[in-house]
């Protein structure tokens, strides 16, 4: 237990943080604004709840998750999620009849260093904003908030087949995004 | 069987970000990364895009 209360200051220098990933998770710098809102009010109203026993980081983002779900829950109710069939061929595009890679996947040496560099970053945020939408929302949930496939499953009515083979197609789909630009390299022609 | 294409390896290494893979696929898998470049380049190309949202994360 914290020995203060928390006031809202304190919750409000998170803010920042929150509307980061709420922009990536959902694409409407208004609806990010609206649920950032939500949840840090939310959070003020349930403050003696806060145990101190995770970080208050996460106890907001996890406040802010369950609002963000909720959202996508009625959204994806109201217009049901369309067989993406030009998705699935453009994954399969990149393998040959027998299943090997037609281009060969660019080598990352080093992908801890890689992922400090801010071209890098840069191009995978791009790409992230470029899968479809819903795909990419479940990604989002699970890389940036840290939902796993279980917590997924449960959270958004989906089963586990359906969410791996989102996450899966969400991850070749960034691949192939980030090759385009030589995978953090300088790309050296034209292609 | 004990060899699989990448595609089905690309599968694998997804699964594997996501569940602790059970023996068998684990094993198909690490054979297949034994002899696969290609999959051995795409598995790295998960962790940094992995590591990236990350950092994404966490830079203020």
């Amino acid at each position: 237990m914290p020995a203060s209360p928390l006031d809202f200051t304190t919750l409000a220098e998170h803010r920042t943080y929150l509307l980061k990933i709420a922009r990536i998770e959902l694409r409407d710098e208004v609806l990010a604004e609206d649920l950032v809102s939500d949840a840090l009010t939310q959070a003020f109203e349930r403050r003696e709840q806060f145990r101190g026993t995770s970080s208050l980081r996460t106890w907001l983002t996890a406040i802010l998750k369950n609002r963000i779900i909720d959202v996508l829950r009625k959204q994806w109710r109201e217009q049901p999620l369309e067989i993406e069939s030009d998705d699935e061929q453009s994954i399969e595009r990149i393998f040959d009849r027998s299943g090997h890679y037609i281009d060969m996947p660019t080598s990352v040496n080093d992908p801890a260093e890689l992922s400090q560099q801010n071209d890098f970053l840069a191009a995978v945020q791009l790409c992230v904003d470029r899968l479809p939408k819903r795909i990419g929302q479940v990604f989002v949930l699970r890389e940036v908030f840290g939902s796993d496939t279980k917590e997924l499953c449960k959270e958004l009515g989906l089963t586990s087949s359906n969410v791996w083979v989102q996450l899966y197609r969400a991850r070749m789909m960034l691949r192939t995004c980030l090759e385009r630009g030589g995978f953090g390299r300088p790309v050296m022609d034209g292609k | 069987m004990i060899l699989i294409s990448c595609q089905h390896a690309s599968k694998l290494l997804s699964l594997r970000e996501d569940e602790v893979l059970p023996f068998g696929k684990r094993l198909r898998l690490r054979l297949h990364l034994m002899i696969c470049d290609a999959c051995t380049n795409v598995s790295h190309q998960f962790a940094a895009v992995r590591m990236a949202l990350r950092a994404i994360r966490e830079r203020d």
